[in-house]
């Protein structure tokens, strides 16, 4: 991700839909790891991203809530100001995404988005001219910081068990 | 940006059909799912004047996955049906989804015809370089020296086909590079597609993470391009040669003509049914 963003964002309306957009997008994307893991019987990283899902599906009702009487503008999804190209959400393919993932590495996936996620509101909130969208960003990147915080937790956590690597019960067609 | 309501009509989801996806964890495909229902959204499009056509694939396994008309055909004869489908019904949105097996390679041919026929449709590829659903074989867009197939142990030899360039020699009126990595950039270049009276032919880079893990790298190695889009045929051709096949953008577009059939009846069904009176 780049530390800046591609233009500044200058309304709390602005930054409502971003983050309504950043909340969708972050659901949509651990909705379907999560599905696609179940699908190839990776059922452990599966509940992980499932979890992930609703939380996300949680905080876009938040925003959703806190948006409520005010005038959002509409913006087509090639004009967001994101750092890079896509939303912060979707921004991880660095990280190794495998049907055969460990909780462990599904949670580092996790941990990635996340943290570009709150990266995206420390930017806003550095970067706007606005006070008030300076102030709503620094909330957001601080309930950001806490999901991070949770994740690195879970982490922790599983790091002090045996690691479930599951069986590959059809492996690709490649010379060994 | 003009204020208006948050909630547009429909949103990208809401284009999603129920169907579970049974792609890989991270294929590129979802990406350029993504991009379709977005754009969708974009133009408003009601759902009943849309319909999708595929061929074999994992890619054309993408009209499943949309709530809208689909049908899954058989391998590289999406570009015939969809041609069909827009002769009977043009008042249709068509959309052809595929990848780079099913639309240069086993439907190569009408792949060209497509290309000089121009009618209205979107033809979107999604271009891993690899057979993923029969497990990962050399496809047209290989590069010579993959050698991580059973069946090329040594790479194929083959120089790969070149898209952009064959579609241009064979008459496309607008062409088009996306990657699944750049949704907002891929779901523009849809929009755009579909706005464009004729064959809008869109070559998606869609990493396959199983069987070409080493395709992550795209990531770093796309790039928009410098210059706009050019209407001259001789100076796409050359810009299409030179480039290194990872320019992303509208790469050519040009007003055709649009072939669509004069659908008006000539005749009543009685009179056909008097023609075959024995």
């Amino acid at each position: 991700m780049s530390d800046r963003l591609s233009q500044r964002i200058e309304s709390v309306a602005e930054l409502l839909v971003h983050a309504l957009e950043l909340e969708h997008q972050s659901a949509e994307c651990y909705r379907q790891l999560a599905q696609a893991l179940a699908v190839h019987h990776n059922h452990a990283a599966a509940a992980l991203f499932g979890l992930l899902a609703d939380m996300s599906d949680a905080r876009a009702s938040a925003v959703m809530a806190r948006a409520e009487g005010v005038s959002l503008p509409e913006i087509a999804p090639w004009d967001f100001k994101w750092p890079a190209a896509g939303s912060p959400q979707i921004d991880c393919d660095h990280v190794e995404i495998s049907y055969l993932m460990t909780p462990l590495q599904a949670l580092e996936v996790c941990l990635d988005k996340e943290t570009l996620g709150r990266e995206f509101y420390v930017l806003v909130a550095s970067e706007s001219p606005a006070a008030g969208v300076r102030v709503l960003a620094a909330e957001m990147a601080e309930e950001r910081r806490e999901r991070v915080e949770l994740i690195l937790t879970w982490i922790r956590g599983e790091r002090g068990v045996a690691t479930r690597v599951p069986e590959d019960l059809d492996p690709p067609n490649l010379p060994g | 940006m003009d204020a208006a309501s948050v909630i547009p009509t429909l949103r990208a989801k809401d284009y999603k059909s129920d169907v579970v996806p049974v792609w890989c964890p991270g294929c590129g495909h979802f990406g350029v799912l993504s991009a379709v229902t977005k754009a969708l959204a974009y133009l408003k499009l009601p759902k009943e004047r849309v319909a999708l056509i595929s061929g074999i694939g994992c890619s054309a396994r993408l009209p499943a996955y949309v709530g809208a008309y689909g049908f899954h055909g058989v391998h590289g004869r999406a570009l015939p049906l969809a041609a069909g489908l827009k002769a009977a019904r043009p008042d249709l949105t068509v959309l052809v989804a595929g990848g780079d097996g099913d639309g240069f390679s086993i439907g190569g041919n009408h792949f060209l015809h497509a290309c000089r026929r121009n009618m209205d449709m979107a033809y979107i590829v999604m271009d891993n370089e690899v057979y993923g659903m029969t497990k990962g074989q050399a496809s047209p867009t290989t590069r010579p020296d993959w050698a991580k197939s059973k069946l090329t142990p040594h790479g194929t030899g083959i120089r790969p086909f070149q898209p952009a360039a064959i579609a241009l020699a064979a008459g496309a009126s607008f062409i088009a590079r996306g990657y699944s990595g750049d949704p907002g950039g891929l779901t523009r270049l849809i929009v755009e597609a579909i706005e464009h009276p004729g064959f809008g032919f869109l070559h998606v880079l869609s990493p396959c993470r199983t069987f070409r893990p080493e395709q992550s790298d795209w990531k770093h190695q796309v790039h928009r391009s410098d210059k706009g889009p050019t209407d001259d045929p001789a100076e796409a051709a050359h810009s299409i040669q030179a480039d290194d096949g990872m320019t992303l953008g509208l790469l050519y577009a040009r007003r055709l003509p649009v072939w669509q059939p004069d659908n008006r009846a000539t005749a009543t069904t009685a009179d056909l049914e008097g023609a075959f009176v024995v």
